[in-house]
């Protein structure tokens, strides 16, 4: 058996949420836009996981909007909330360690007439309120920051630039797909006014994601048909896996303290373990505002393709931030953006662990893990240099 | 094609490379290519008989396929001509590896490269031993955005350290001097960059690993081309010579003594 390291990428549909999901494929099939019997029973249900997921971020029933999945509700927020304001302004503030689909939505927009302002984050992935001030001006319409950093965990001074916005009376956006079943997530009391969230990321099926809206914000759509979801996202309801995401969110609600303290002591024990154990390790990241499951390291001198395939070889999979890993054959933006030169990002270790991780696991990779580094290092003309120190 | 998608043969190189060491003596030659910017350095030792590759050893720092490429090419190369090793091409080496993803194929260029660098070093040695060549100073030059944030992240020399607590901080070497600030900032802040137009082995060995102990880091052959923040410094973009590229590096602050 693997140990997976790796839950940012993708986590297992947990199998209470497959039992729920069954019966909603053959016996409960019907359609919530049909008036009779069988589409009553669907609107119930619908109606009732709405109420579900909309309890879990603190939101209305009528805030929350199904999509395919976060992508497509990065999509809907931001093109969506664009095209709707072109006459109020185009200007639209991000930051520079966004999720990949908010830098390229941002770029189509660009393409489209708008302009985009990039907020920098310090050295350990925070954004900085007052420099994302600084950069609103008369003609800005939306504010997209990211409740947490899916590489790296750090977590974003949500509140505060949910404050700035208001009081400029600015569309917030926050991406909090990072964040979800990890950290608490209150829409009201941090001032959001769309928030994207993701079925998997919470150990639901995929091919659902929601749009959190709140009353008041409007958006042009971009899913045009039948007119479901209030007319912003057309198309027959996925019923089997709106009962997935709801009962995803139920099991949350009910372990999210345990399941949270649980994986906090695996990654401090990750962050402790590997830090001691192999010399010229750093961690990337926040010390303290950081997700409890993210563990993001940094090896002097060894590039992390080699190091991921390596552990793959330990059967341990983990990711890694390096260029050679990437499609583009790009270092990671995230850990560019923190100020780090393209040999470090290149070096670069994600662990993540999540709901079905257990102690054996942290175990092993320390084990395996100084081995892999130390023989990676014997080949590096980059670390003999610096042994000597 | 997933970028790990590698052949059985590039994954046994890959795990057990072959060749991995140094050499040393007169008739050794080194060759080395590659930049830690783009994610791949490699070195190649060659010591020559008779005009034949007599022994062969390496070292790299990359992904999974530079060094199976790497392992590939010293046994490839091992016993033959300088001629003949000087054919060996990126395809050869891909090919005795049964192939290799299509992205990956810049990396086995490499180390033909660095096999050709090497052969190469050794017959410029034979034909012309040339003299160290000593680095010249370049004047400062005014750099865009220098005057612009002066006093917002530019500095042109630091009287009060406390101020830079917990900055990136950049440094452009100009002599003894930025060496000695260099080592004073990093009881400051984790994160101090030491940047020269000089080649690495311009700085003694010494000097180099005095400062990596301490925590400062080096890059060598890079220039400042431009400055650029908000009302405050936020990044600078850099012209790495060696590989005439350019990108960007996020820092706070700016000392250009």
């Amino acid at each position: 058996m693997n140990v997976y390291l790796d839950y940012q990428s993708a986590k297992p549909v947990d199998p209470r949420v497959i039992e729920a999901m069954q019966p909603y494929f053959h016996e409960q099939f019907g359609n919530p836009s049909s008036l009779h019997m069988t589409g009553d029973q669907a609107t119930r249900v619908l109606n009732q996981c709405r109420q579900k997921i909309a309890d879990f971020i603190q939101a209305e029933r009528d805030e929350i909007i199904f999509t395919s999945g976060a992508t497509e509700s990065n999509n809907q927020a931001l093109i969506g909330l664009a095209l709707r304001n072109r006459e109020k302004g185009n200007h639209i503030i991000i930051s520079e360690i966004e999720h990949i689909s908010i830098h390229n939505i941002a770029k189509f927009l660009e393409r489209n007439g708008f302009t985009v302002s990039k907020v920098p984050v310090d050295q350990y992935g925070q954004v900085n309120p007052d420099k994302l001030q600084q950069r609103i001006t008369e003609k800005t319409i939306l504010v997209s920051i990211g409740h947490a950093n899916n590489e790296i965990g750090t977590i974003q001074p949500v509140r505060e630039i949910g404050e700035i916005c208001q009081q400029k009376n600015i569309v917030f956006h926050s991406d909090a797909v990072a964040a979800e079943g990890l950290i608490p997530l209150h829409v009201k009391r941090d001032h959001i006014d769309l928030m994207t969230l993701s079925s998997n990321d919470i150990y639901g099926p995929r091919g659902l994601g929601v749009l959190y809206k709140r009353k008041g914000v409007s958006l042009n759509p971009l899913i045009i048909g039948g007119g479901q979801e209030n007319g912003l996202r057309s198309g027959s309801e996925n019923m089997p896996t709106i009962v997935g995401m709801a009962k995803a969110v139920d099991i949350m609600q009910k372990q999210m303290p345990g399941e949270v303290e649980k994986l906090k002591k695996f990654r401090d024990r990750l962050i402790k373990g590997v830090l001691e154990k192999i010399p010229q390790s750093y961690l990337n990241g926040h010390q303290i505002k950081r997700l409890p499951n993210n563990a993001h390291f940094r090896f002097e001198g060894i590039e992390g393709e080699a190091l991921l395939l390596s552990l793959k070889d330990k059967g341990i999979d983990v990711a890694t931030g390096s260029a050679c890993s990437s499609k583009t054959l790009e270092p990671s933006h995230t850990l560019i953006s923190l100020g780090l030169l393209h040999e470090e990002a290149h070096g670069s270790l994600e662990l993540t662990c999540g709901r079905f991780n257990q102690e054996e696991d942290i175990k092993t990779l320390l084990k395996e893990l100084p081995g892999v580094v130390a023989k990676l290092r014997q080949l590096s003309p980059l670390y003999q240099q610096e042994d000597q120190s | 094609m997933k970028s790990t998608q590698y052949s059985e043969k590039v994954l046994d190189h890959f795990r057990n490379p072959r060749n991995v060491g140094t050499l040393e003596g007169d008739d050794v030659s080194v060759g080395r290519v590659g930049n830690p910017v783009c994610g791949d350095v490699m070195e190649m030792y060659i010591k020559v008989k008779d005009n034949r590759i007599q022994d062969i050893k390496l070292k790299t720092f990359g992904c999974g396929s530079a060094i199976a490429t790497a392992s590939m090419i010293t046994e490839m190369a091992k016993g033959k001509t300088l001629e003949e090793a000087l054919k060996i091409s990126r395809q050869d080496v891909a090919d005795e590896l049964d192939g290799l993803p299509p992205v990956k194929m810049h990396c086995s260029n490499l180390a033909a490269d660095a096999l050709r660098d090497a052969i190469n070093k050794f017959l410029d040695q034979k034909e012309a031993p040339v003299g160290e060549k000593q680095p010249q100073a370049s004047p400062p030059e005014k750099i865009p955005g220098q005057g612009k944030f002066l006093g917002k992240g530019v500095y042109n020399q630091v009287t009060e350290l406390s101020p830079l607590k917990d900055k990136r901080i950049l440094i452009s070497y100009q002599g003894v001097e930025s060496v000695q600030l260099a080592k004073k900032l990093t009881a400051q802040t984790p994160r101090v960059v030491l940047l020269t137009n000089k080649k690495e082995d311009a700085f003694g060995i010494e000097l180099k690993n005095e400062l990596i102990s301490s925590g400062v880091k080096l890059l060598f052959e890079s220039e400042i081309l431009e400055i650029k923040g908000f009302e405050e410094v936020e990044k600078v973009r850099i012209h790495d010579l060696n590989e005439d590229d350019e990108y960007e590096l996020f820092v706070d602050s700016v000392i250009i003594p």
